[in-house]
């Protein structure tokens, strides 16, 4: 945006000045993305949940219903702000504020598309991870500042759900920057070229269909990754945050208006935000078929237009498997979601990180003395690894494949055949405790 | 050591979850409940001192607003004692299809009994959606027949108000024909699902000796093991010429009703297809010619004497306790309400568990709150 | 285990063995939801026995066709030709009614001051009406029956109190809702009609929308005799009904005509007719009160009892409210 600034103004004004307007212009067309995404998004859901159902959605406000949002926003507007005299005032305030943007700042890292990035760092990924955390202590600031037992539980629930399914998220982004190399998100699609599975090792024509989820690695690692940001994001079946299972409304009991509302627009936003950060990563980003071949000469404005389109259909598709597990699941109890977090999803994602290394190492085997490691049978004196350094990089790639593969497949059966529950085999064992119970 | 201090919670009365105006109050001891009380009455409407006051066939109207969800099935039940108490007989006609709205009745019922509870445990509607999709065609059938969707009035003592219209059963069949595959779509969408099992498998464990303890009877009956069930107990009606199946649970937690709700389903279908093979050929009529005349219902004078008259209704066993002095108005009518019943129990059912399951065995029980505080 | 019964048996529900573990009873479900995503993007659902498709009914522009017993609230009939009303005022239905919301007074011969059979006033309180359906059945002359309007909302307080001309219709009107239904009882009431006519006379137990074409007709019939207007004079007793109510609402709800030959409704059995303009050709007043509170938008094209008598009233009632305002301030110190 600064160089585009630059180019019209051509230095009449002072480069401050450009730089301070540019930015400018960029947070207000995020924010507005922003806002104006969250209003499909509640649309979309809305309307595709009732499609499930076999209905209709809402379809009177403007056509198809496209601004029942905007009617919402408006009620929204108009109820009277109420906040609990015992209620800590200030924190009771800034408690929305706090949730709500840190998920917007996360806009500012992730790719548009081909070279669309608001703010190109060094280390996206750890930016993401760092600013994402920092809704929890918001959601803990609510449930305090209401002064209310019931908001303090659901608060304290919240947060539990949050900071327990982080940490896959972690290992699973970390699978995904050891295979990489770099932690900078716009660096990751690009690395994502070529073809399935291979990705760019056998050459030929650049189809744009390397991804990350192609792999054994990033299967895994996506699908962790997606289970966790559908916590992070409190979808089903992880809502127990928002439903009325318990007692009321959970932290957000004593909000009402716009307050309330930005709560609810920090959930669909932070939804969106993440599910762009996990295409990303895993599903390519803007990367797909023929972009390459639009990326030289006149045709790269088309190419940027294109690598958007990519992008956007992959992040509303995976918005819209958010909305399908929304309509089928029932939720999950609290402790069997703390359970699922972490004694299957964490074990599964060390694993996985374990196979991105081996994934990295087997292909730079040989490379550099930093990547060899000689391991000889003593007595027989056999260089075991010695064919793997002057192998090919298909080779290397199919090795890699295929060890990662099958350690993914072992580690996932280990885990859940660990995690079987005894409860289900046994149900005379359960009810001899009911019985003694009661006579207790 | 720290110890940790139970709370006492309340949940509702006004609850999304509680199927009506109920309020629990709940201790806890952490998340674990270790006391539960049901607390109820606030849909108390007088109906059994209603019926002091009024004709037998006046209180016909408002056995519909007993059990709101299957006024059928009330009906059915007051028609069965004033007919025991004043011997009237009942046409094999009428008797069949009497047979078939209770039938229907219960399919309607368990459909959306198993939609709650999907609900309640955070399903978002979608099963709710599809069972209320067929409960609205039966509800245009039960119009069809009677004039009215939920409050149906329709049975009469005697036999019933009027006979089957003729685009009655061409409809029925077309209904029939859908649903096998809204059963194996509701099972395919629920019986396997992970969450679903882990939400209700060994939660709610109602033992055998406990429900035969606490008079609970229908399908959480069923569930807890034991095998009763009043159309083959003591049949009424023609249930003593239908070919159907009993099923009965295991373990009796949330599954096992969920379970057998749906089997009760199947048989009902079963019963139904039976039942329209046999209707052109019944005999007698819609309703006992000598009953025919609406001055013959309102001035029923039953003999001095008592009568207990019951029915499995959806949600168990539904019995009128009737206690005639010679006179037009009952001197004691009294009414056996199942979901009463089978609420008592719940306390029982929810100790050691947590708070989110007391939502969902509640929604187990399947409770109307019409019916429970009548 | 298994119980064996005479017809059937008891058997143990399945529990089914815990072999979906993984994951693939959600992705079950998951399949069966996208199988009705996909239907009901593409088809609507007009036959019972399919079960996915879009299933919503959208009311406003999309209507059910009743069926002939539907039973929504009560109306009275009346013979087209005669205006001749088929109640007698046998009190029936008021006394079987299960909550007791008909209140009838019967018309006395204003020459003799005898009872005769024909109502001089009969209320009907549809919000509490329970839509039982038992006035019907019980009303020996097929006079009172079962109506199938039911868009009656209203935000006049007072405006579910439906009296005699609210309640009127044509025996046209009834036939067509449901035919078969008039068809069994129809000889034996018209002939019970023509004795209760024989016992009536000049304008007693003609329905108030017939009286001005009467009156055109036969001008010779007396003025006195009409029904709600001049209950001063056949009802002695002072009335405990809010008859004020109605001089708030200068204009009684005017029942609809009878519905045109042809009209668009459909049943579901036969796919449901998605036009805009199937709406009702006349709603109720208060249906249509929504823009205008004080006076029903569309002309009833039935004529309403004259404003005349109306008006004496009206002025009457106000000066009496002064008067008890008046009253009212004087005594102080009152406790």
């Amino acid at each position: 945006m600064t160089d585009l600034l630059r180019s019209i103004i051509q230095d009449a004004w002072p480069f401050w000045l450009i730089s301070l307007i540019a930015s400018l212009i960029t947070i207000t067309i995020i924010m507005l993305a922003a806002v104006g995404t969250m209003m499909l998004m509640v649309w979309l859901e809305r309307r595709v949940v009732a499609r499930m159902q076999d209905r209709l959605g809402p379809n009177r406000v403007g056509p198809a219903g496209l601004l029942q949002s905007i009617a919402d926003g408006v009620k929204m507007f108009t109820k009277e702000d109420i906040v609990p005299r015992a209620a800590d005032q200030w924190v009771h305030m800034l408690a929305p504020i706090v949730v709500v943007s840190p998920v917007v700042l996360i806009f500012a890292v992730v790719p548009w598309g081909r070279g669309v990035s608001p703010s190109d760092f060094g280390n996206g990924v750890l930016f993401v991870l760092a600013i994402s955390s920092i809704s929890a202590i918001g959601l803990m600031m609510a449930g305090w500042s209401s002064s209310n037992k019931f908001a303090m539980l659901g608060a304290m629930r919240a947060v539990a759900q949050l900071i327990s399914y982080e940490i896959p998220a972690v290992l699973a982004l970390l699978s995904a920057v050891i295979v990489s190399g770099s932690m900078q998100l716009a660096r990751m699609p690009e690395l994502q070229g070529g073809w399935p599975l291979v990705g760019t090792t056998l050459g030929g024509p650049d189809l744009g269909l390397g991804w990350f989820v192609f792999t054994p690695v990033g299967l895994v690692g996506f699908v962790i990754f997606f289970i966790a940001i559908l916590a992070e994001g409190e979808r089903t079946p992880f809502d127990i945050p928002e439903a009325d299972s318990e007692i009321v409304a959970g932290h957000t009991t004593e909000y009402s208006g716009m307050k309330f509302a930005l709560f609810y627009i920090g959930q669909y936003v932070l939804n969106f935000v993440l599910s762009m950060v996990a295409t990303v990563v895993f599903l390519g980003g803007w990367q797909g078929p023929l972009l390459a071949q639009l990326a030289i000469g006149n045709l790269a404005p088309l190419g940027g237009l294109l690598s958007l389109v990519y992008m956007l259909i992959k992040v509303w598709g995976l918005f819209f498997v958010m909305i399908w597990l929304r309509g089928a699941l029932p939720r999950l109890r609290v402790d069997q979601l703390m359970d699922f977090a972490w004694k299957l999803l964490l074990p599964i994602a060390l694993i996985n990180l374990f196979s991105a290394a081996l994934w990295v190492t087997i292909n730079l085997w040989g490379s550099s003395p930093a990547w060899t490691i000689k391991v000889i049978i003593p007595v027989v004196s056999i260089d075991l690894l010695g064919w793997l350094e002057t192998a090919s990089p298909i080779v290397r790639q199919i090795t890699a494949l295929i060890v990662t593969a099958a350690l993914n497949i072992a580690a996932i059966r280990w885990v859940l055949a660990i995690n079987r529950r005894t409860e289900d085999e046994e149900p005379e064992e359960a009810m001899l405790d009911v019985l003694e119970q009661r006579v207790a | 050591m720290p110890t940790s201090q139970e709370l006492q919670i309340n949940i509702g009365p006004q609850h999304p979850s509680t199927h009506g105006v109920f309020r629990m109050t709940v201790t806890v001891d952490g998340e674990t409940v270790v006391r539960l009380d049901p607390v109820f009455g606030y849909l108390h409407r007088n109906h059994e001192q209603l019926a002091e006051v009024s004709t037998y066939i006046q209180s016909m109207p408002y056995t519909d607003r007993l059990d709101y969800f299957n006024s059928m099935a009330s009906n059915y039940g007051l028609a069965l004692a004033v007919e025991k108490l004043a011997e009237i007989e009942v046409p094999q006609r009428a008797n069949y299809i009497r047979a078939l709205m209770n039938e229907l009745t219960r399919i309607l019922n368990h459909a959306t009994a198993i939609g709650f509870l999907l609900n309640d445990m955070g399903a978002w509607q979608t099963a709710l959606a599809f069972s209320m999709r067929e409960r609205e065609k039966i509800l245009d059938l039960f119009e069809m027949a009677s004039g009215a969707r939920m409050m149906c009035n329709y049975f009469r003592f005697g036999g019933i108000w009027r006979d089957l219209p003729p685009e009655f059963v061409p409809q029925l069949k077309q209904l029939m024909v859908g649903l096998p595959s809204f059963f194996d779509e509701f099972d395919k969408l629920l019986r396997e699902n992970e969450i679903l099992r882990a939400r209700s498998i060994n939660i709610g464990i109602l033992p055998k000796e406990l429900a035969a303890a606490y008079s609970v009877t229908g399908p959480v009956l069923r569930a807890s093991g034991i095998a009763y069930d009043i159309r083959k107990a003591e049949p009424y009606g023609i249930y003593g010429e239908l070919d159907f199946d009993v099923p009965i649970g295991s373990v009796g937690d949330v599954y096992d009703r969920y379970l057998v709700r749906i089997e009760e389903m199947r048989q009902s279908y079963r019963m139904i297809q039976q039942i329209i093979e046999r209707l052109p050929d019944t005999i007698g009529g819609h309703i006992n010619p000598k009953m025919a005349d609406i001055g013959k219902q309102k001035t029923l004078r039953p003999p001095v004497g008592d009568v207990y008259a019951r029915i499995e209704s959806p949600k168990g066993e539904l019995g009128f306790y009737l206690v005639s002095d010679g006179s037009e108005r009952p001197y004691r009518y009294k009414v056996r309400a199942p979901s009463f019943l089978n609420l008592t129990p719940l306390g029982d059912m929810c100790r050691g568990h947590r708070i989110a399951d007391v939502v969902v065995i509640l929604g187990s029980i399947d409770i109307v709150m019409g019916e429970v505080d009548r | 285990m298994s119980i064996e019964f005479d017809q059937g048996k008891a058997y143990t529900v399945d529990r089914g063995a815990p072999k979906a573990r993984n994951g693939q009873g959600m992705l079950a479900g998951m399949g069966v939801v996208f199988k009705h995503f996909r239907d009901a993007m593409t088809k609507k659902l007009d036959n019972p026995s399919e079960i996915s498709g879009v299933f919503t009914v959208q009311y406003p522009e999309e209507r059910y066709k009743l069926p002939e017993a539907a039973r929504n609230f009560p109306i009275l009939l009346y013979e087209d030709a005669s205006g001749q009303e088929l109640c007698t005022s046998c009190f029936q239905c008021e006394r079987i009614c299960p909550p007791q919301v008909i209140h009838i007074t019967q018309a006395k011969d204003p020459v003799s001051g005898k009872a005769v059979p024909a109502i001089a006033e009969f209320l009907i309180e549809y919000d509490a009406c329970m839509s039982c359906g038992l006035c019907a059945e019980v009303c020996p002359f097929d006079a009172i029956k079962m109506d199938h309007e039911y868009e009656l909302s209203t935000d006049v307080h007072g405006g579910l109190t439906i009296d005699r001309a609210g309640l009127m219709r044509p025996i046209s009107y009834y036939e067509q809702l449901a035919p078969s239904f008039w068809a069994e009882v129809k000889d034996g009431a018209l002939k019970k009609l023509q004795g209760a006519i024989k016992r009536r006379s000049g304008l007693v137990g003609i329905a108030p929308q017939m009286v001005e074409v009467l009156k055109k007709r036969e001008p010779s019939i007396q003025e006195s005799g009409v029904g709600s207007q001049n209950t001063a004079i056949q009802n002695p007793e002072p009335r405990t009904e809010p008859i004020e109510l109605r001089t708030q609402n200068p204009e009684p709800p005017s029942p609809p005509t009878p519905l045109p030959v042809g009209e668009e409704r459909r049943s579901r059995g036969e796919g449901i007719a998605a036009t805009t303009e199937a709406a009702t050709p006349v709603p109720t007043a208060p249906a249509s009160s929504i823009t205008d509170t004080t006076a029903p938008a569309t002309a009833p094209a039935i004529p309403a009892p004259s404003g005349d008598a109306r008006a004496e009233k009206a002025a009457k009632l106000v000066a009496i409210r002064a008067a008890n305002a008046k009253k009212n301030e004087t005594p102080e110190g009152t406790p």
